[in-house]
């Protein structure tokens, strides 16, 4: 087989996952204009909310899927009035959000772990007998077939959205001045819970296809949260196009990478990217 | 003190006092504004005018003192997300536009609807377009629809704000009664001042209270039907502008300066 289509189709695969989470992401730092490190744990929380729903109640899968998605936006939306809305009111510092967000991060991990232990886990039934596709003198999974077409249709869903409707604009406003959309009637209160919701709830479906292709952990967010950001940070951050550019970007460096050296190498590629484009362009490739 | 509705203010505030660190940029002043007149608030630099509009539009909290909207609603403070629901909207000296959307947008996201739900699957309507339309060609920026807000030249961005202040009072939430209108001629040409003129007597005409905030003194001639002057955050004088231009008082404090 070929190294160069599957290096390719890899870093598609890497791609959409690391797309959908910069999505989520940016969705919440441009609005809410805060680094939501709790958002990290929102993907685990789907992983396994979908590995209860799947595999302990033994649920459809679909179902499971659906009510994994729904339950990370609610749980988004609710550390969002209990935590965030509160702080934010009080006009509290992007420092002190941060440390309330680190606080959301380790507590989500830690009720994870005590309800499921902190074991690895996979959501997929029996991964041995999975079909894997040829494409372009490549292999792909199903699984890995799925997440690329669901994180391609939710950026295109997310993408239209944001273009025509009125609450993409009234998210957008809010992004651009905060006070003065409240002034001007936008509800704010309302479209930021929203946004949690929305944002939370990709993060969450990412964390859900992790699950099935590799598996889950409690700790799982974190690592892909920085990822997420690194993303948002070279495509250019609070910039909802930018974080998707990012993120195949960085998949690509990082798969093409490793291409002569151990996997182990991509998280310090990516960081060395990271620290390259703070250095050199800070505001990513497209300003906001 | 009140006879009938038609002579009652629509806002009025109460002893409103602000100060910033010891200093007070409003102290105890209680003024009225009415509905269907244009009232002028005119002073030196730092005698309280904008801070009195951002005190009362939720911008800065008061300090103490209070503001009655339509006689009803008694008010200890006001905050930003509710000033519109109390029919109130503003524009601001250093004007404030979504700088980073098109200026149809600035205009479209005023006409969201209140309901989440329908907004999240909402396209703009042929109603919001055609509104959004109407209030562009209104204030001449029309043809700058699908330019950004943030290349647009001072003047325009000023008549983009006004242009927002009548896409609210057209399909915002409940009646925008009172505007605010922070310097709105400060740096335009002749012909946008006449624009802005023309709005101002149409909404006077249409009932609501305007408040204009200007150093111009021609056109505070020309436009207010009533005027304070205010000095150090106190209320200096009141009355019909040809009055009060004309005090000894007022020119010493304000125009003689």
């Amino acid at each position: 087989m070929d190294i160069i289509p599957q290096l390719i189709l890899n870093s598609i695969i890497a791609g959409a996952i690391y797309a959908m989470i910069a999505l989520g992401f940016n969705l919440i730092y441009g609005t809410a204009k805060f680094f939501d490190l709790g958002y990290g744990a929102l993907t685990a929380v789907g992983g396994y909310a979908v590995f209860y729903f799947y595999k302990t109640l033994g649920l459809d899968l679909y179902v499971s899927i659906l009510l994994g998605v729904l339950i990370v936006g609610v749980i988004g939306f609710i550390v969002y009035k209990l935590v965030y809305s509160p702080l934010r009111k009080r006009k509290s510092s992007g420092m002190v959000l941060l440390v309330a967000a680190l606080g959301v991060l380790t507590a989500l991990q830690a009720i994870i772990a005590i309800l499921f232990t902190s074991q690895f886990q996979t959501l997929s039934q029996n991964s041995s007998s999975e079909q894997v596709f040829n494409i372009l003198g490549g292999a792909i999974t199903q699984t890995q077939l799925v997440t690329l077409i669901i994180g391609f249709v939710i950026m295109i869903v997310i993408g239209l959205v944001f273009r025509y409707t009125l609450f993409g604009k009234a998210v957008k406003a809010i992004g651009d001045d905060e006070e003065v959309s409240k002034i001007v009637g936008v509800n704010t209160e309302n479209i930021i819970g929203w946004v949690f919701f929305i944002g939370s709830a990709i993060g969450g479906l990412a964390g859900i296809l992790i699950g099935f292709d590799t598996g889950i952990e409690p700790t799982m967010g974190l690592s892909l949260l920085l990822k997420g950001v690194i993303a948002c940070i070279i495509g250019g951050i609070g910039n909802v196009y930018g974080g998707v550019l990012g993120a195949f970007l960085l998949a690509f460096i990082e798969n093409f990478g490793i291409w002569h050296i151990s996997g182990e190498w991509k998280d310090a590629i990516a960081f060395a990217v990271l620290i390259l484009f703070l250095l050199f362009r800070p505001h990513g490739i497209l300003r906001k | 003190m009140w006879k009938n509705r038609e002579q009652m203010p629509i806002l009025e505030t109460k002893h409103i006092t602000k100060h910033f660190d010891g200093v007070y940029a409003v102290n105890k002043l209680s003024i009225n504004f009415e509905a269907g007149k244009i009232t002028g608030i005119i002073g030196p630099n730092g005698s309280g005018k904008s801070t009195l509009i951002n005190t009362l539009t939720g911008m800065i909290p008061i300090d103490s003192g209070e503001m009655i909207v339509a006689g009803a609603e008694r008010l200890q403070r006001v905050k930003a997300h509710e000033v519109a629901s109390y029919g109130m909207t503003r524009t601001f000296q250093d004007v404030r536009l979504f700088e980073q959307m098109p200026v149809i947008d600035n205009i479209l996201v005023v006409l969201t609807e209140r309901s989440i739900w329908k907004a999240l699957f909402e396209k703009h309507g042929a109603l919001h377009l055609e509104k959004a339309e109407e209030v562009l060609k209104k204030v001449g920026l029309w043809d700058k629809r699908d330019e950004l807000a943030k290349n647009l030249s001072y003047g325009q961005r000023k008549l983009l704000e006004i242009a927002r202040v009548l896409a609210m009072i057209h399909c915002g939430v409940g009646d925008i009664n009172i505007i605010f209108l922070d310097e709105p001629f400060a740096g335009l040409f002749p012909e946008m001042i006449k624009i802005v003129t023309g709005v101002m007597k149409e909404l006077r005409d249409q009932g609501k209270a305007v408040i204009l905030i200007e150093h111009n003194m021609d056109l505070i001639r020309e436009l207010s039907d009533h005027i304070y002057v205010l000095d150090s955050g106190e209320l200096l004088a009141e009355g019909k502008p040809g009055d009060v231009l004309a005090r000894k008082d007022v020119i010493e404090a304000y125009l003689g300066e």
